[in-house]
């Protein structure tokens, strides 16, 4: 049924038809197969466990512009308050949000001399309460979390103590436990880890170190700006904005509350130009594999029309239907064969120019074999459909002229 | 002539209509997709500047010490820019970042609103071209001598005020009074390009107020605030005496000469600061750099990377496209041979048989165009509500009125050409023989 050498010489007799079909696809590949590995790169950095219960974690800002206010008292009162409310199950204030792409970052250094002593690798740096690790949902899985009474109100303030995530914590400390050890900020200020959260990520999702985190028992208490993050069930999260608010508002109605979003709103913001960009080359190749079957379908069409009496003759000498069929089948991937090898080199060459031009990693070869698996798919599908229409040509055509 | 052959082509268009639409679907696709990388790149490597873009120059200082950050910060110290603004050499020079704060006004039924506030100095209108409908900027003696003036936009201006010229009226930014001396008209240069560092498709700001109120006032700072060494900021004034960079320094240099002039200034500024003890990263031979305004919108990548990538890989699929097309203009055409056979054969010349088909192909391409910009129109709007940048990226830019068709015709007649060839050189008499 496959047999090569006579479809090999007709499509050395055309060239021009085979030829296009062979650029068309070797093009194609070269386009799936980047446009592919970006989109599975895109969509695993959008995978990564942040460590936190996204869809749970309300988070808003709230401003004091009143002139007459007692900025550490306020807010003692409005964690009071947010602690109150029915179905919030944890309160922190903070001084940036996860996920958000703003925020803090910092680093520790080993040593009391900045001279000498090794600086570890830029965290984001969460300042907050002893509600902050329940808030967030974080899985401590060494040491302990840090005590009301521990908290502090100034970053100068003696008695430091942080959680630092788990991927942070082996950067720094290799094998070592990270519980108990100490760390320093310029040359007076001492920091104690006593405790490594599982996961918990940083706020700049394209980060190097977006892993890195770092959360300290500083409540800070002097600014008229503060952000609160507030842990609730799912299902109560949409109404807690009004109550909030209200009962803020009742408290002191001199003050701006805004910015509510979940954690996950956040997330999403951040990732918005990778989703569009993994969208977007989603689409586009969809729509090159339709404009590429729906071509080769025609072309395969007037193929037919073309070679009707050849077909005939080739019937009337006792070719079976099933023949017919082979031989387009055969001609396919032949084209698809050696355009998905060009392809796949040109493909290969493409990906390393988007390396070195880009903050793109390396594409693996698997990308251009898999495009090619799949083009054969879809092209067999789009030849299979006229192909069988030839082959009910009857031999009768051959003997008249066409 | 012409009419005539559209007139066939059309004819020919429509006797086989299943394979026109694909044509015509497949190119559209092509030419959408190009247009919407191409307009998203457009409307992002535009420079608002314009002709003053090589005038403007944003000053960065290399102050951080060594084995920090291993590039210029976008921002300067507070020391360091209230001693650039000593310097008489730029025409203009103009400090700036970007605030925020709880704005109302007294009387006014609307609610306090938090905005984001620009501090700045008296000639930032004049440097970056901001339109006044009412009053203008502050006095410049204000630069030196803080005083609570402010100038805020029509917006701001409907929302609080109800509209028209409210010069001398007051607004409050928190529970400061602030005497309103200018109303500057719509304004949204986009990118933002006196500051992109927060966002820069983002709205400009709102409120201007002056930069020397910054000690006395106490402005949050709403953008970015670098450091690269441990240095708490317990009050406003370790902040302002810290080594944290957070001010943009623009100065308007308008030849070669003042930039010789102003950069001779900065190297022997950083030698005396050297002197001081600051400047400490010796592994440099320069520690200043001047941008001009198209420089540092390259500089901050303005234009995203993806988008880059996006172009790459849409051109690539509007060659795709055009293969395909070709393919199936090949095909149509050479259906038609024995049709041309006769045409030939009563006396049409090859050039007149291969414009009549180019005419065709042309057609077909600029029905694609058509449709492709509709694609792209559609494709944008999306993207953009994605995106939340509805005003910033859901348009087209009105350079697209002569890429669309430009491209459509160049890709129509780039796939046309082989076919019309090809078919232009039919022999009459082989199909005159088998009719």
């Amino acid at each position: 049924m496959f047999t090569i050498k006579p479809v090999l010489s007709s499509l050395m007799r055309s060239r021009t038809g085979p030829l296009l079909l062979l650029l068309q696809i070797v093009l194609s590949v070269a386009i799936v197969a980047n446009a592919g590995f970006i989109i599975q790169e895109r969509l695993a950095l959008m995978q990564r466990s942040s460590g936190i219960a996204e869809q749970s974690v309300l988070s808003f800002s709230l401003y004091n512009f009143g002139e007459k206010v007692n900025l550490p008292q306020q807010l003692k009162r409005d964690l009071e308050i947010l602690r109150n409310i029915p179905g919030i199950k944890a309160a922190t204030s903070t001084n940036m949000l996860p996920l958000s792409g703003s925020g803090w970052s910092d680093r520790f250094i080993d040593g009391p001399d900045p001279e000498t002593a090794k600086s570890t690798p830029g965290f984001a740096w969460y300042l907050g309460g002893e509600q902050m690790v329940d808030t967030l949902g974080v899985n401590v899985i060494e040491g302990r979390n840090f005590r009301a009474d521990e908290l502090n109100h100034s970053i100068t303030d003696s008695g430091m103590k942080a959680l630092m995530s788990a991927p942070l914590a082996k950067e720094v400390f290799g094998e070592e436990s990270a519980v108990g050890q100490i760390m320093y900020q310029g040359s007076d200020n001492q920091i104690e880890i006593i405790g490594v959260v599982e996961v918990l990520q940083g706020a700049w999702v394209d980060s190097d170190q977006f892993d890195y985190s770092v959360i300290q028992n500083i409540e800070l208490n002097e600014n008229r700006s503060n952000q609160f993050m507030v842990r609730a069930d799912r299902r109560d999260v949409p109404a807690l904005e009004e109550t909030i608010k209200q009962a803020l508002r009742a408290e002191n109605p001199d003050r701006v509350i805004r910015n509510f979003n979940t954690l996950r709103e956040l997330k999403d913001m951040s990732y918005a130009f990778h989703a569009v960009m993994a969208g977007m080359l989603s689409i586009m190749i969809i729509l090159l594999l339709v404009i590429t079957s729906l071509g080769l379908s025609g072309m395969v069409m007037f193929n037919i029309q073309r070679r009707t009496k050849q077909i005939g003759t080739r019937r009337a000498l006792g070719a079976r239907k099933r023949d017919i069929v082979g031989m387009f089948l055969v001609e396919n991937w032949l084209i698809c064969f050696s355009g998905g090898l060009l392809g796949g080199l040109l493909a290969m060459e493409l990906g390393s120019q988007l390396m070195t031009l880009f903050s793109l990693p390396m594409m693996g070869w698997q990308w251009p074999a898999m495009t090619v698996a799949g083009l054969l798919v879809i092209t067999t599908v789009a030849v299979l459909l006229p192909a069988r229409k030839a082959a009910l040509i009857s031999p009768a055509i051959a003997t008249r002229t066409v | 002539m012409l009419t005539h052959y559209m007139d066939l082509g059309w004819r020919s268009i429509r006797k086989t209509p299943v394979l026109s639409a694909l044509m015509v679907m497949a190119i559209s696709i092509g030419i959408g997709i190009t247009l919407i990388s191409l307009n998203v790149f457009q409307l992002m490597s535009h420079n608002p500047a314009g002709e003053r873009s090589s005038v403007l120059h944003m000053t960065q200082l290399w102050s951080q010490g060594p084995d920090s950050w291993e590039e210029y910060s976008a921002n300067l110290t507070y020391q360091d820019t209230m001693n650039l603004r000593q310097s008489d050499i730029p025409v203009r020079s103009v400090a700036s970042f970007r605030s925020g704060g709880a704005i109302h006004a007294e009387g006014s039924d609307a609610e306090p609103e938090m905005r984001s506030i620009r501090v700045t100095d008296s000639e930032f209108f004049a440097m970056f071209s901001v339109p006044f409908l009412y009053g203008g900027s502050w006095d410049k003696s204000v630069d030196m001598e803080a005083a609570h003036v402010v100038v805020i936009n029509e917006d701001l201006n409907r929302t609080f005020l109800g509209g028209g010229n409210n010069v001398g009226k007051i607004i409050y930014l928190d529970v400061t009074p602030y005497q309103i001396v200018g109303i500057i008209d719509h304004w949204m240069p986009r990118p933002k390009y006196y500051d992109v560092t927060n966002g820069s498709m983002n709205f400009a700001e709102s409120i201007y107020v002056p930069f020397s109120l910054t000690p006395h006032e106490e402005f949050p700072v709403w953008g970015n605030t670098s450091g690269w060494q441990f240095e708490p900021l317990i009050t406003y004034n370790d902040r302002l005496l810290s080594e944290k960079t957070w001010i943009q320094f623009w100065a308007e240099l308008p030849d070669e000469d003042a930039q010789m002039q102003f950069s001779q200034w900065l190297t022997s500024y950083v030698e005396q600061q050297q002197a001081l003890g600051r400047f400490t990263d010796n592994t440099r031979t320069s520690w200043m750099r001047l941008l001009d305004v198209a420089e540092y919108l390259t500089d901050s990548e303005v234009v995203p990377e993806d988008n880059r990538i996006m172009i790459g890989l849409s051109a690539l699929f509007l060659a795709v496209c055009l293969v395909n097309i070709l393919g199936l203009l090949l095909t149509k055409f050479l259906k038609r041979a024995p049709e041309v056979g006769v045409r030939r054969a009563i006396g049409a010349s090859r050039r007149q048989i291969f414009l009549q088909h180019m005419v065709e192909v042309s057609l077909i391409g600029l029905l694609g165009g058509v449709i492709g910009l509709v694609w792209a129109w559609f494709g944008l709007t999306t993207l953009a509500d994605h995106l939340g940048m509805e005003e910033a990226l859901g348009r087209l830019d009105p350079s697209m009125w002569i890429m669309t068709p430009s491209i459509a015709l160049g890709a129509a007649m780039l796939a046309g050409m082989y076919p019309a060839w090809v078919i232009c050189r039919t022999q009459p008499s082989v199909y005159l023989k088998s009719q």
